[in-house]
């Protein structure tokens, strides 16, 4: 028997995006939870780039806020550059985004967690995990503590035997300036999990006090921002610009003469990078043709001269990097704080988990964030969300919690991941989402409160506001059904001329928001004085877009209803696959790896022969 | 449980086609076929029995097998049937069983149930391969499958152009901060355009493929009297029908098998509609109406001696919503003089005579002309499956949905419902395209990486 110092019920190792929402969540379920990070003020920090949300990465956000998480409240109080994506295009393709304000995003985070009940923040390293009989136990650490736990959330980041590139420098670091996790890498090897070696990448940071700010585009904070948080009224912060700028054909010439000095190029990185976010060796060699590369200078806070040169990740010798960054129109007398690097880290097959991101391997213990190989905060934090909540309710006996492909970009996120596993690091998009028409930003509210309600992570006054703003939504409805507009409206000759087929016989203002160049803003001035008074224009957009998408959900469905209609069969859970028949040795381990519950799950599992799959099938059917 | 048909041999002709039954409504099913309502048969005995037609007109001849549950492949009731091998002849029986009350199996299902009964365990390879068309191929039958290969190629550059235009729409909203280049909405309104029409042309080829598995069902239309079963007759080369003077002698449909050209086509002569002189008469008018309805090709019969009748037009524009051709009968007597017989412009009248057999090549032609080339070496690819048939015309109808969208300046996300409903449906032809592989297409064409 193990003597152990502390205990537990909910452990979280790491204290990035995944385990600030693990963390809290579990507490807030009413789990002892530790949260254990390699140091205590560099909580929630944003490792890349100073921004949460964009295309995808918003609806993530919403709906983490929607379940209940911190993510969206956090961003919403240290956003400095706020703007929602794709306005110009349906409601369902929009996505909130924000520049943040780095280091006041991680005073918030940390203030927001001490301020958790049942949530104790330590410092220090993991290096082993206690297992008995299979299942976990606790952890140890390197200065020799022992806690005991009775489940555990590794969410260690790029830390995982993390190694940092600049030309032919390299060295052992989970991120610049901190040291790696090498120990707890090699615990997880040692357990036998399947560890891969995927690469990510950051560009330089310069002094802003260095930057020609005239030779820039400014791109400027929307007029009337859009909080990731259904419990935010107002953006208080100072709203900021950002600003847009380009290569030169000299840089590019310059960087394909140096490239033998990048270890993307040497081979020395044998990790595989995001194709969607590649360096800029990888820009200038993949796409010669391109005579310019866009970047963004995006501040990093309202107390710092610091600013990201997006578009420029990069892991040339940091002399060098200086050298190019001067050869941008506007940064010749730039100077570099912080170079870029590289780095290479161990992630674990996301296929080892199950819906509830608990490992089949070792019960009890849960993985989130990049150690599943994903990249980016919100990706991380939703998975960190998943992981706490089914981490408190394994500790108090409750169901597992899992969301669907239908309703939520995590239940894509979460299914892609443990049914595919991942071969780069892994990035939402809104093309992953089938039910991408029916999964918009703004009504995450309408698809995950109740489940956030039912969990227990959505108190009174959020619930109150949900149900205020459903019946808002319900009221703009009738308003827009109702509201006609004709040729003796005096807004007519302008509507008419926008719109260019004939109304003159009168339209509904549900049917004129259909119209092409008809926008929320101009529906919501039709509104009646009365209508405005208790509507406020985002429930009118809400309102708007379940109507707008209504139809096509019905044809987007029906095609993909077509191809499931066996996929909804069930697997029963007992069912011993290697009982089956003429299923080989390498079927059954691909089976029992993946434990497919239904047959769509087990028709997505790469590499299940089709024989292997009738013989299921019949099995499953029988069954039945 | 319900009752499953299916055709258990091969497509194609053969001298023997067997179509099995299996189900508790086997039996009543099996009865209904030989039109004798108390037939009790010897379990597992082989009979030669007559199969008919609702009309009551004889079908086919078959040996018939019954099997009692639970000593049958399945472990329920179960018929096997096995006629002669004319695609024609299995379409229509297998259309009377499903009209008694079966419904068509999935592939697979007959083997699903044997396992399901315990007859068959799951080691046994053989219903496991035929699961595995079943549930992971495509392709519903063997025929079927073996085509796929030569149709996934011919589709394959179709699906490219429609990913091509995915990856376009896809990028401008998943990366609108990326400096990509602007669309090309004429390019792209063209390129939707072409795909559009390059499905459209695939499932065109569908008429004479189908044509010439399964053959044409043509039925003789007309008032009475203006010579259909002469002609019926001098279609076959034999007097089948029998032929008077007496209007409304033909008082129920006769249908009969014969090669036009080649193809095989079920002709049927119908009774004369008018309004109906007695009882019996007024069933063949009725039987005659479902034929038109069933019928592939009407060909509508005038007498070209003498002015059209106010039944005729009414024949004439009964069939108007279908396909037809109009056969001006007679030819060899003095014709009412004024073009085409004092009818309203039909373009596809052909001047005949039962009785000498003038003009009877035209008329094949003319029955044939819209069901395409029949020569299919000259056509290249032909849809001859419905499944695939059905899922171009999806796929195009799909399309067609974007077409509208993109027209009206929709937003891409509702622009690419169609798209991606366009290519979910091919890729149950050619196989399923990712999510993934759009985005490694997207991340290959464009630089991304804000």
């Amino acid at each position: 028997m193990m003597v152990f110092d502390e205990a537990f019920e909910v452990i979280v190792i790491g204290g990035g995006h995944a385990g600030c929402e693990a963390a809290s969540a579990a507490a807030r379920l009413g789990a002892e939870t530790a949260l254990v990070t390699l140091n205590l003020d560099l909580i929630g920090q944003m490792s890349c780039n100073p921004a949460i949300g964009g295309i995808a990465k918003g609806h993530l956000v919403r709906e983490i806020d929607a379940l209940g998480g911190v993510m969206g409240r956090v961003a919403d109080r240290c956003g400095i550059q706020f703007r929602l994506l794709n306005r110009s295009r349906g409601p369902a393709v929009q996505s909130p985004r924000a520049q943040a304000d780095r280091a006041l995003y991680r005073v918030e985070m940390r203030r927001t967690l001490e301020h958790t009940p049942n949530l104790h923040l330590r410092q220090g390293t993991v290096t082993d995990l206690v297992i008995e009989n299979g299942r976990i136990k606790g952890v140890v650490m390197q200065d020799g503590r022992r806690m005991a736990a009775k489940v555990v959330v590794i969410a260690a980041g790029t830390f995982l035997n993390g190694r940092i590139h600049t030309g032919k420098r390299t060295y052992s670091a989970g991120r610049a300036g901190e040291p790696a996790s090498i120990e707890l890498g090699e615990t997880l090897k040692r357990i036998g999990f399947p560890v891969g070696r995927l690469k990510t990448g950051t560009p330089p940071r310069l002094d802003g006090r260095t930057i020609d700010w005239s030779a820039f585009e400014a791109q400027e904070a929307d007029e009337s921002p859009v909080p990731f948080s259904f419990s935010t009224d107002k953006i208080e912060q100072r709203q900021l610009r950002c600003y847009i700028g380009y290569t030169t054909e000299k840089l590019h010439d310059t960087i394909r003469k140096n490239l033998d000095q990048s270890p993307l190029y040497s081979g020395q990185i044998s990790g595989v990078g995001p194709r969607y976010c590649p360096s800029v060796e990888d820009k200038v060699v993949k796409f010669a043709e391109k005579d310019r590369h866009q970047l963004f200078l995006e501040p990093e806070g309202h107390d710092t001269n610091e600013v990201y040169l997006n578009g420029f990740s990069t892991s040339l010798p940091a002399e060098l990097q200086q050298e190019l960054v001067r050869m941008v129109p506007g940064l010749e007398d730039a100077r570099i704080i912080r170079p870029g690097y590289a780095i290479e880290y161990d992630y674990v097959d996301p296929r080892e988990l199950g819906p509830d991101l608990q490992c089949h391997r070792i019960p009890g213990l849960f993985h989130a964030g990049q150690i599943n190989g994903t990249t980016g905060y919100e990706e991380a934090a939703c998975q960190g969300l998943i992981a706490g909540i089914n981490a408190a309710n394994s500790v108090s006996g409750r169901q597992s919690f899992r969301l669907t492909r239908d309703e939520a970009y995590i239940g894509v996120l979460v299914d892609d991941l443990i049914m595919n596993g991942v071969d780069e690091p892994y990035r939402i998009f809104t093309s992953r989402a089938e039910h991408r028409l029916a999964l918009r930003h703004d009504n995450a509210d309408e698809r995950l409160r109740p489940h956030g309600r039912q969990l227990g992570l959505v108190g009174d006054t959020d619930w109150d506001r949900f149900h205020q703003r459903r019946e808002r939504i319900a009221v703009a409805k009738r308003w827009a059904r109702d509201t006609k507009i004709g040729p003796a409206d005096s807004a007519y000759a302008a509507i008419s001329e926008v719109v260019e087929s004939d109304i003159s016989e009168g339209i509904n203002l549900e049917s004129l928001a259909k119209r092409s160049g008809i926008t929320p803003g101009v529906i919501y001035g039709l509104l009646p004085v009365e209508a405005q008074s208790v509507v406020g224009q985002r429930d009118l957009e809400s309102a708007l877009a379940d109507n707008l998408y209504a139809g096509y959900i019905q044809v987007q469905d029906a095609a993909n209803r077509r191809l499931k209609h066996q996929d909804t069969m069930r697997i029963p859970a007992d069912l011993n696959f290697r009982a089956l028949a003429g299923l080989s040795h390498e079927m059954v381990e691909r089976l029992e790896r993946t434990r497919p519950r239904t047959f769509g799950e087990a028709r997505g599992i790469p590499g299940l022969t089709a024989a292997a799959l009738s013989t299921l099938y019949v099995a499953a059917s029988l069954r039945s | 449980m319900d009752t499953i048909v299916a055709v258990a041999t091969s497509a194609g002709r053969s001298a023997i086609g067997v179509i099995r039954l299996s189900g508790p409504q086997s039996l009543v099913i099996l009865r209904r076929l030989l039109a004798q309502e108390s037939f009790i048969p010897a379990p597992r005995y082989a009979s030669l029995k007559q199969i008919f037609r609702e009309s009551g007109e004889p079908l086919d001849s078959a040996l018939i097998t019954y099997f009692e549950a639970p000593h049958s492949f399945t472990g329920e009731d179960m018929a096997e049937i096995s006629c002669h091998g004319s695609p024609v002849v299995l379409r229509n029986v297998l259309d009377l069983t499903l009209r008694f009350g079966a419904r068509l199996a999935e592939a697979g299902e007959f083997s699903l149930r044997a396992c399901k009964h315990g007859k068959m365990n799951l080691s046994q390879a053989e219903a496991i391969r035929d699961l595995i068309a079943a549930q992971t191929d495509a392709a519903a039958t063997h025929a079927a499958r073996q085509l796929n290969g030569e149709l996934s190629s011919a589709l394959q550059p179709v699906k490219d152009k429609l990913i091509s235009v995915i990856v376009k729409l896809e990028s401008a909203l998943e990366f609108v901060e990326d400096d990509l280049p602007e669309l090309d909405v004429a390019r792209t309104r063209n390129q939707l355009q072409e795909i559009a029409e390059l499905f459209d042309g695939m499932a065109r080829t569908y008429a004479a493929g189908r044509m010439l598995r399964e053959g044409l069902k043509v039925t003789l239309v007309g008032r009475p009297n203006v010579g259909k079963s002469s002609l019926f007759n001098r279609l076959l080369g034999l007097d089948r029908a029998i032929v008077t003077d007496i209007a409304g002698t033909t008082r129920d449909t006769i249908t009969h098998d014969l090669s036009l050209q080649g193809v095989p086509v079920s002709l049927t002569d119908t009774a004369g509609i008018r309004s109906a002189g007695d009882k019996i008469e007024e069933f063949g008018v009725e039987r005659t109406q479902r034929a038109m309805v069933e019928a592939d090709m009407l060909v509508v019969v005038v007498d070209g001696s003498t002015e059209l009748h106010a039944e005729d037009h009414s024949v004439l524009k009964a069939a108007r919503s279908g396909r037809h051709v109009v056969a001006i009968n007679k030819s060899d007597l003095d014709q009412v003089p004024g073009p085409m017989n004092g009818l309203p412009h039909v373009p596809n009248a052909i001047h005949v005579s039962a009785l000498t057999g003038a003009g009877l090549e035209e008329l094949t032609t003319a029955i044939l002309e819209p069901f395409g080339a029949v020569d299919s070496e000259s056509v290249g690819l032909l849809i001859t499956d419905s499944r695939h048939y059905d899922l171009l015309r999806r796929s195009q109808s799909s399309l067609d949905d974007s077409v509208i969208a993109f027209g009206l300046k929709r937003s891409e996300e509702l622009v690419l419902v169609g798209l991606h409903n366009a290519l979910l449906y091919l890729g149950e032809i050619t196989g399923e395209t990712t999510a993934d592989e759009i985005l490694g297409q997207i991340f290959s064409t464009f630089c991304i990486g804000k």
